[in-house]
């Protein structure tokens, strides 16, 4: 454990390599790719690395390659628009089978969160495109799906809904009152947030739910004082050395910024063990670069990420601060509110 | 990340796709050049060659038992390829595939993808079409549980939570199994069983709630707050507690207990649960001395203490002392790990602002 704080130059070049070049083994990520961009950028922006490791030319390059995955307008494709994963799909022109190139919220939130951290304007996403495929989304629950045609649907696509309208200052697309609604459906016993009512209490959900409603504006009336309380409780008790995801599960990384965040976002900061929260993150520092999920582990990008943000909750001194409710530097979350037109629901 | 790959052809038996007859009359669909990548994977051969011709077959497409093959393929290394699914549905479903062979096939890929969420997904899609809910309500429970495609659902969650006890995914899917056909009883059954394998499986608890909360006897399921039949709520303070006693530090029965009790019964955290934790803190054998050295017990109290202040509020003042008394115990003796939180959390006792 370095008591100089993190290996900044390390993971600033672990993040490089990832952004220029991933093994094949890693094919299984080939269709979350624009999420893999997302993470290194915010690991480079959260150890404040970002400009000084991508050079302007690489910064367009990358514009370029993340409005390639903008899925164009073509007829009876209205809730596929939005941003791909990835160029697995094949060129735009030679998929007429509309279901065979499809956007994803997580990829389209991921996007949107690339080409802020790249400097760009958003000037050629195609906003009312998003706000209707949400539309097509959302379910009678109101929760979400992150693509027609699957089951899928959970707090995770939630999020990603919220953050995009947020991003993009747009509400048509997602209801929010129904959201809302089947948020405060996944309030526990114990007092954590689950994926879907019943289901176990969980970090990464905790996460998805609460940035949701910070997002829509709508967390105190969701989550009531005696709820804060006993979420706020369950994500202490979760602090053993560093977080863990769930009840008698082992610390895990990426939880610092799942659960550290959550906590940032229902005012608990003063709470934290920081110290252990930041010695755990520090032991999960692979000494070629990068951050894994353990300590016995090898790092990733995701780990990497969250990682860091996670530290930086902890450590506001030493490294530039992230948003809680995206993952995003606060500076640029700054601007976004600052922008805003679209009133409170 | 981290998972094994099983690689569906040794590299050097590899035949490209394109020097197959079996594919002459298919023209493939490489991945665009991209000079501008970012997050660029360095594709083996083969996959460039499976995915060219996957994107030729989906194009158009395509319905044929090479589409599915490939398809298969192609999702035992990528299984995050959200498209293919649905594409491969689609082919099962046309191609009249049968489902016991596509079962055993999703079976294999979970072994290779433990934490991949699709496959479960696309297995609810294939369970829900085998029986769907109108034949499953004619039958009662015991009926439903011998059912072969039941019987065969449960088994492939069973044998994924051997494989890893908190598998997230095994477990929410056994509730959509367990809420889809109504086989509740067998559920609270399994939980024991699993409880009784390791008291600290927090799934297996929280499972028991669910079950708690399910449609037994064919009620409707629960609301968040209703209440609960006094015999059930003394079996489970009972039950709990004999877990507690097993394992005092162990937060899941703690957890379970004082959640239960405090959404819907809580008049008996301090008419049940307080006496009987006195009792075993008292009792001066093993887990005694073990009970009150573990946060768990003095956080209860805490709990407990708050909840009775407010229903006894002539008594308030005494009870919220004993709960600030508990709370420095924890940020001073038993769990100075979160000395910050136990010192708000005593705030809050002064302030009365917990709601």
């Amino acid at each position: 454990m370095s008591a100089q704080g993190l290996s900044v130059d390390i993971h600033a070049r672990y993040f490089k390599h990832c952004l220029t070049m991933l093994p094949a083994q890693t094919a299984g990520l080939d269709a979350t790719r624009m999420t893999l961009a997302h993470l290194c950028l915010a690991g480079l922006a959260a150890l404040g690395r970002l400009d000084e490791t991508v050079s302007k030319q690489e910064k367009k390059e990358m514009v370029e390659w993340i409005y390639a995955q903008q899925i164009p307008a073509r007829r009876g494709n209205e809730a596929y628009r939005g941003f791909r994963g990835g160029s697995l799909f094949g060129p735009h022109e030679a998929c007429e089978n509309v279901a065979a190139n499809s956007g994803n919220v997580a990829a389209t939130y991921s996007a949107l969160c690339a080409l802020l951290m790249l400097g760009d304007d958003l000037a050629r996403v195609d906003r009312e495109a998003i706000v209707r495929a949400l539309g097509c989304l959302q379910q009678e629950s109101g929760s979400f799906i992150p693509h027609p045609g699957t089951t899928e649907r959970d707090p995770r696509f939630i999020f990603c809904a919220c953050a995009i309208s947020y991003i993009l200052d747009d509400w048509r697309g997602v209801d929010r009152l129904a959201a809302s609604r089947y948020i405060g459906g996944c309030i526990n016993f114990d007092g954590g947030m689950t994926q879907a009512p019943l289901h176990e209490s969980h970090g990464g959900h905790l996460y998805c739910c609460v940035a949701s409603l910070s997002l829509m504006g709508t967390l105190h009336k969701v989550v009531a004082v005696g709820d804060r309380s006993r979420m706020l409780r369950w994500a202490m008790l979760h602090q053993n050395g560093g977080y863990q995801g769930r009840t008698n599960k082992d610390p895990d990384v990426c939880y610092s910024f799942w659960i550290g965040a959550s906590v940032e976002m229902l005012g608990g900061h003063a709470l934290v063990n920081c110290d252990e929260v930041a010695a755990f993150i520090q032991s999960c520092e692979a000494p070629y670069g990068g951050v894994s999920k353990n300590p016995d582990t090898r790092p990733d990008p995701l780990h990497s990420a969250l990682g860091i943000a996670g530290y930086g909750f902890c450590r506001p001194d030493e490294l530039p601060r992230m948003a809680p409710e995206l993952l995003l530097p606060e500076s640029i979350v700054q601007s976004l509110r600052a922008a805003r037109t679209t009133s409170a629901v | 990340m981290g998972e094994s790959e099983k690689h569906s052809s040794d590299k050097d038996d590899y035949v490209p796709l394109k020097e197959q007859e079996e594919w002459r009359d298919v023209t493939p669909i490489p991945q665009e050049e991209e000079p501008n990548t970012v997050c660029p994977i360095a594709y083996t051969d083969e996959y460039s060659d499976m995915m060219s011709y996957l994107r030729a077959v989906m194009a158009k497409r395509e319905v044929s038992q090479r589409a599915l093959d490939l398809t298969g393929r192609v999702i035992e290394v990528n299984p995050g390829h959200y498209t293919v699914w649905m594409y491969r549905k689609q082919l099962v479903e046309e191609l009249g595939t049968d489902s016991e062979n596509e079962l055993d096939w999703v079976a294999e890929i979970s072994e290779i993808h433990h934490k991949n969420y699709q496959l479960w997904h696309y297995r609810e899609a294939l369970i829900s079409r085998l029986l769907d809910q109108k034949t499953a309500e004619a039958l009662t429970q015991d009926q439903l549980v011998r059912h072969p495609v039941i019987r065969r659902e449960l088994l492939f969650a069973t044998n994924a939570i051997d494989g890893d006890s908190k598998n997230f995914h095994a477990w929410s899917y056994r509730q959509w199994i367990v809420r889809t056909y109504g086989i509740w009883d067998q559920e609270l059954v399994f939980v024991d069983t699993m409880i009784n394998e390791d008291v600290r499986n927090n799934s297996a608890w929280n499972q028991r709630y669910f079950v708690l909360m399910g449609n037994g006897s064919g009620r409707p399921e629960k609301n968040p707050d209703s209440p609960l039949e006094d015999s059930l709520v003394d079996r489970e303070i009972a039950y709990a507690v004999e877990k507690i006693k097993l394992a005092p530090n162990n937060e899941s029965p703690w957890s379970y207990i004082t959640g239960l009790l405090l959404r819907h019964a809580p008049a008996r955290l301090y008419n049940t649960l307080l006496p009987k934790l006195q009792a075993l803190a008292a009792e001066g054998s093993g887990y005694a001395s073990s009970i009150t050295t573990t946060p768990m017990y003095w956080s209860a109290l805490v709990d407990i203490y708050e909840h009775q202040a407010k229903d006894l509020p002539d008594q308030a003042s005494v009870l919220l002392d004993m709960a600030k008394d508990a709370c420095d115990l924890l940020a001073f003796d038993h769990d100075p790990m979160r000395g910050k939180y136990w010192e708000f959390r005593k705030s809050q006792l002064c302030a009365g602002t917990t709601g």
